[in-house]
């Protein structure tokens, strides 16, 4: 296809975080890179583009899934949440406050994908081990934490009924 | 790391789809997206449109049919990995799928994507031809049935043509043989550095299907010994026929086998 | 006021960090997040020849892509960074030479990175192949070439011998010969690296966002490449998501982004994707050292002779060229812990058609702490003795402080013996050694790593650069609440919390009334940044001093309203009140107000507001932190891989400031010490081709790789305010020799002695296949 069709862009229409988002996007488009800059929602981090790294993970009708690894137009029709969406207006939710309060955060950049997927996982299974903890976790690189007390958080945060 | 322009097409349809595929020269099928966007966004694919199957009914469905297990190409690895009826009739096809990529790459990717990508070392392929699967691909003409057998040619090489959609999948239910799956990788949730699926029948007979150490899945038929030695040296000499890597993969293949071999007996091969 | 005199609240306690809400809510703001109307984003082309001389760039094709604004080469965009003393300037395009994959040569300016990187790959650059120099040894001789044709590869060379070291070499009865190795590996910070830069139309300066480590650092620098004046420039480090050193380090594309943004007169933004970043990032490590150790019957080392050969790839990153950095630490810091009255060392340091070196987290403490904890263990295994008696032996003892090394090193008093008999007690040594030889009969084999490290610290001269104090800004603001400013630049380190701690402390106010600012060259003082495990100590020091003066205003104006004697005055939880008689009091809330709005009640000789800049250099050119790491692993001798199976840190870091934060920093060095012994490594093809350019080749240590690790504090004070010592970087220095150690004892039945990291799973695989077949 010739250069100028391809910058065609198609109209989508996108439920983000219970919003509706009408827009105009090329199909080429990362629905990572729609989230941060056509929809302001940067808390979802891009660390790798290949679906390794986890910084992305979105829930995607409720599953944890990499934006980096979906295209934007794809996300047509399903409900999208990001860490903005697991926010209370005041505060934070009881997983970002056992986050808060084991310091599983360093930098900072691996913790929305982290939450979500975590957040996730809770709901699948609200009293995990640490084992089922580590496993769900394993398809997000954190490089500041060593991951020990992002484990202590969720299991923490599971005993408290989050 | 970012794709190349390219046109999007949502059919609603099998038959939709693969008219699409057919009337667009250089589209491709996308499904999970889990190989296919990793390559595009590194633009070592560079399809002029995409032809997204997700939202195409009845495509991930799992159903015993007669005495087959069938289950649609759209169905996602977590739900092979947890699906009942896979559990019950193929518990190594779900054990399988579980050790497919996390958790994430596995509620996306699926079972038709990862057949028609053909990674060597991809787990689901082998599971496949260990167990006599027959592969349904769709396209503008009809309908063919290939046994997975046959679908694999090499090094991400299948016998689909490019306007085909692999629909479906069909296994025999299995009948009082025994099957285990081993898999060494460096890290939980990476590609296998070697694989195996043994199979082991009431009468002695058996079959090994080793991944990650040639250009595809690779079966061989044995009588496995008794004999943990004489075993050893069956892996041994199967393995050195491999076109592995390197001799270390050949040395897995062997490790992987045995391994495979004391699961499909229900011992804890570690 | 001397510091015991205060009791400190917050310093010392577990205080969660008051940046995380912001992180944890989604709201933090990193570099790819600024965006402003109108802003072009860029790509790069680099280079995809070790070693070629561009023979022609033809942009004519990329210019016609739709979105591409503009596409500029060296041609247009002639600035060198100098890097002074080795005669070698890097162009930030490559001028008409490329000596790295993965070197800048031009760059494209879009509506968007898509249609950058579209215009990237149209534009054709014609190479003419050199012979690449990727050997080390070759390196040395000038072969195949030289990297820059103008100077030798060999750019740095020392010696050091001390008297009487050739002596002591010869009439020890025991000699061993080793050769170590790392190779390279590098931070894979989860934020790549990036910046932004644009014009202020108003006043003409140029504001620049860049995901950095130290903020003056990148200002200094801009300003002297670009020759713009330092007032003319605002460097800005948003939300940094890690570092590790590689962060540290001014490179190319920032000259190239800030140029364009002066240019075109727009925004311009650069975001480095990760395969970029494993191409044009600081590469770590990569370094051999031949060492010869002579020892007594007993065990006791008494002389070195360490010959190190440093490969530093392609150009010196200016103040710091990694190789020299690595070498000379880890020949600096080669004694460790232990009594080694000779030393001989030579270090040679050689351009290669790689990736430059630069600092990743540890930099030669690492290999270092390798050779000092393999040679150990290899000398246990000669003289058939428990290697935990031979460091017992060696050890530098509590009455041996201050202790001056072999290579000139005075240590301050740390706790080497405790903390290696506190680690061996809480993974049970004894109880290990039972189980160990167990297992071994059902074909298991465990095995027990230790490493006594010691990790200099808040160093004058460190990666980030030769800035030996820091300064603190620290206002009192009208209504009682505090905000300070630092020129540190944390990357995830919580200095806003620590800082913030340090300061509520000397002020009686709480932690959350204090507000740190850092990362603006507008607002900070002058800095050198984070690196070097400077910021604690020096970063601490400088508040506590700023801390004190603003202290000591407000306690004279307290002295002064309550019609008290300044000696008299206590502030605590927000009062300002005589001692003993807390119902005199008066809250800071009112000092504060009083300080700037009703000014006539002031003493006469003090001046309204409370504001005070302070800086602090500590008193030692360093200060030594120390600990010891213990690790159990189990080997699998079919399949090569490794899992650590226990892990304990013995750490003393002097006077901790938060336990909370010093425990993550652990137990993250750890997790890259696992990486950096099992699973990361940059690979190059024998084209000079790096084969590891995504996170499925460069393999990085996930939850499940790492065990829950053990912590335990040792507290001995360093001599600096407050007591502090750094700590960020010695459980990366001291994890993978633990680690190493460990498999090389759980495959001691095979005669094997780890020298080279990372170790892979193949390697074990033949040293296993190799011994069965010698046996
Ligand atoms: C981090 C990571 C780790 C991974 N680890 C593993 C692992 O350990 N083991 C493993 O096996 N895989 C792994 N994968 C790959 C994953 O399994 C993919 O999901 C799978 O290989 C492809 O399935 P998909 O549905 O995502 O296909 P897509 O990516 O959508 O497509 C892949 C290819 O198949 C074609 N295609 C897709 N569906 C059909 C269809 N129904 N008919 C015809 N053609 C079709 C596409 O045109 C494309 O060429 C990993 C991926 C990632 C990102
Ligand atoms: S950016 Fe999506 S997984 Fe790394
Ligand atoms: S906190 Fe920095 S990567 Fe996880």
């Amino acid at each position: 296809m010739s250069q100028a069709e391809a910058r065609q862009t198609q109209r989508v229409v996108l439920q983000v975080n219970g919003q509706r988002h009408e827009l105009d996007v090329e199909p080429r488009w990362l629905l990572a890179d729609v989230l941060r800059h056509q929809l302001g929602l940067t808390a979802t981090h891009v660390g790798c583009e290949q679906g390794v790294c986890g910084a992305c993970t979105v829930l995607v009708d409720g599953k944890p899934e990499r934006s980096c690894l979906m295209l934007a137009v794809q996300a047509e029709g399903c409900e999208v949440t990001t860490v903005e969406g697991l926010t209370p207006a005041a505060g934070l939710s009881p997983l970002q406050a056992a986050f808060q309060q084991h310091h599983a955060l360093q930098c900072g950049f691996c913790t929305p994908g982290i939450l979500v997927t975590m957040e996730a996982l809770l709901r699948e299974n609200p009293h995990p081990d640490e084992a089922t903890v580590r496993e769900a976790l394993s398809g997000n690189v954190c490089r500041c934490t060593g991951y020990q007390f992002i484990v202590d958080a969720v299991l923490a945060a599971a005993k408290e009924g989050r | 790391m970012k794709p190349v322009a390219f046109a999007y097409y949502r059919p609603q349809s099998l038959a939709e789809a693969v008219r699409m595929l057919r009337e667009h020269p250089g589209s491709k099928p996308i499904a999970g997206g889990q190989s296919l966007i990793p390559l595009l966004n590194f633009r070592m694919a560079r399809p002029e449109a995409l032809v997204d199957l997700n939202r195409i009914p009845g495509l991930d469905e799992v159903e015993v049919r007669g005495q087959r297990l069938r289950i649609g190409g759209l169905v996602r690895h977590q739900q092979l990995h947890e699906h009942p009826l896979v559990r019950q009739h193929w518990p190594v096809l779900a054990q399988a799928a579980g050790e497919v990529g996390h958790w994430a790459i596995r509620n996306r990717g699926t079972l038709g994507g990862s057949l028609a990508h053909a990674d060597p070392a991809a787990e689901l392929p082998a599971v496949m031809v260990a167990a006599d699967a027959v592969f349904e691909l769709v396209s503008a003409d009809g309908v063919r049935q290939v046994p997975a057998r046959e679908f694999f040619y090499g090094y991400l090489m299948t016998a689909l043509q490019p306007d085909e959609v692999l629909a479906a999948v069909e296994l025999p239910l299995a009948s009082g043989t025994s099957w285990g799956f081993a898999e060494v990788a460096r890290r939980p949730g990476d590609f296998a550095l070697a694989g195996a699926i043994c199979e082991c029948r009431p009468d002695g007979t058996g079959a090994v299907t080793w991944f990650a150490v040639g250009g595809g899945p690779e079966r061989h038929e044995l009588v496995v010994a008794a004999d943990a030695n004489e075993r050893a040296a069956q892996w041994q000499d199967l393995a050195a026929t491999l076109d592995a890597q390197d001799d270390y993969r050949r040395h897995l293949a062997a490790v992987v086998a045995e391994t495979a071999y004391l699961r499909s007996l229900g011992r804890d091969g570690q | 006021m001397a510091v015991d005199m205060l009791k400190p609240q917050f310093t010392g306690a577990r205080v969660t960090r008051l940046e995380d809400a912001r992180l944890l809510r989604g709201q933090a703001r990193y570099l790819d997040d600024i965006h402003l109307p109108g802003m072009l984003e860029v790509a790069f082309v680099r280079s995809t020849r070790a070693a070629a001389r561009i023979t022609g760039i033809d942009v004519q094709e990329a210019l016609r892509t739709p979105g591409v604004v503009a596409v500029l080469t060296h041609a247009d965009l002639p600035w060198e960074i100098r890097n002074d003393g080795f005669g070698v300037t890097q162009p930030v395009l490559a001028r008409d030479e490329v000596r790295f994959v993965g070197e800048p040569v031009a760059v494209v300016v879009a509506d968007s990175r898509y249609a950058a990187e579209d215009g990237v790959e149209r534009v054709k650059v014609s190479y003419d192949p050199l012979p690449p120099v990727l050997d080390m040894e070759q390196a040395l001789a000038d072969a195949p070439r030289r990297v820059h044709s103008q100077r030798a590869n060999v750019f740095f060379h020392s010696e050091h011998t001390t008297e009487g070291f050739a002596e002591a070499f010869a009439q020890a009865p025991h000699h061993l010969q080793l050769t170590f190795r790392v190779h390279r590996q590098t931070g894979v910070s989860m934020e790549t690296r990036g910046c932004a830069a644009m014009p202020d139309p108003a006043s003409g300066r140029l504001t620049v966002y860049v995901s950095h480590q130290s903020p003056h650092g990148v200002r200094a620098q801009l300003a002297r490449v670009l020759g713009i004046p330092e007032n003319e420039l605002r460097v800005i480090v948003p939300e940094v998501g890690g570092g590790f050193g590689i962060k540290a380090m001014f490179y190319p594309e920032y000259v190239v982004v800030t140029a364009l943004a002066r240019k075109l007169g727009k925004p311009v933004k650069w975001v480095s994707d990760r395969t970029e970043c494993l191409l044009s990032d600081a590469h770590g490590r990569d370094s051999v050292h031949e060492v010869a150790v002579a020892f007594t019957e007993e065990g006791r080392i008494v002389a070195v002779r360490d010959r190190v050969l440093g490969d530093n790839g392609a150009y010196p990153f200016p103040g710091f060229p990694g190789a020299v950095g690595e070498s000379n630490w880890a020949t600096n810091m080669l004694p460790g812990p232990y009594k080694i009255p000779h030393i001989s060392l030579t270090v040679d340091c050689v351009f290669s058609n790689k990736t430059p070196l630069g600092p990743y987290r540890g930099v030669g403490g690492p290999i270092g702490a390798q050779v000092q904890e393999g040679m150990v263990e290899a000398v246990a295994r000669h003289l058939g003795k428990d290697a935990m008696e031979v460091r017992r032996v060696n050890l530098i003892q509590p009455e041996d402080f201050p202790y001056r090394t072999a290579t000139g090193n005075v240590y301050d008093p740390g706790s080497y013996s405790e903390s290696l008999e506190a680690a061996l007690r809480l993974l049970d040594y004894e109880g290990f050694r039972r189980r160990q030889a167990q297992l071994r009969k059902q074909g298991r084999y465990l095995g027990f790593g230790v490493c006594v490290f010691v990790e200099p610290s808040a160093m004058a001269h460190s990666e980030a650069g030769s800035t030996p104090y820091e300064a603190a800004f620290i206002r009192m603001e009208p209504n009682g609440t505090v905000t300070a400013a630092l020129g540190l630049g944390p990357t995830g380190q919580g200095h806003e919390t620590t800082m913030a701690q340090i300061i509520a402390d000397r002020l009686g106010v709480d932690v959350k009334d204090v507000v740190v600012l850092h990362g603006d060259t507008d607002s900070a003082p002058f800095g050198g940044g984070t690196g070097g495990s400077r910021s604690g100590t020096i970063g601490g020091g400088a508040a506590i001093r700023a801390g004190e003066q603003l202290r000591a205003k407000l306690v004279k104006l307290a002295a002064h309203l309550l019609e008290a004697a300044e000696e008299d005055i206590e502030l605590a939880d927000g009062q300002a009140f005589v001692a003993g008689v807390p119902a005199r009091g008066i809250p800071v809330r009112e000092l504060a107000r009083i300080a700037y709005t009703d000014v006539n009640r002031l003493p006469a000789d003090m001046p309204p507001g409370l504001e005070v800049v302070a800086r602090y250099q500590p008193p030692a050119p360093a200060t030594y932190s120390n600990g010891t790491h213990a690790a159990i692993v189990e080997v699998d001798i079919r399949t090569g891989l490794v899992r650590v199976l226990d892990y304990a840190a013995v750490n003393d870091c002097g006077r901790l400031i938060n336990p909370l934060i010093v425990e993550g920093q652990i137990h993250g060095g750890v997790a890259q010490g696992i990486g950096s012994a099992f699973l990361e490594e940059l690979r190059y093809d024998e084209h000079g081709q790096l084969l590891t350019t995504s996170l499925m080749d460069y393999l990085l240590p996930a939850a499940t790789d790492v065990p829950r690790m053990r912590v335990q504090h040792l507290e001995t004070p360093s001599p600096s305010l407050g007591g502090f010592k750094g700590m960020g970087e010695g459980s990366l220095i001291a994890a993978p020799a633990a680690l190493a150690n460990a498999v090389s004892d759980a495959l001691a039945p095979f005669g094997v002695l780890v020298t080279e990291l990372p170790i892979r799973p193949e390697q074990i695989v033949a040293w296993v296949q190799a011994a069965g077949q010698g046996a």
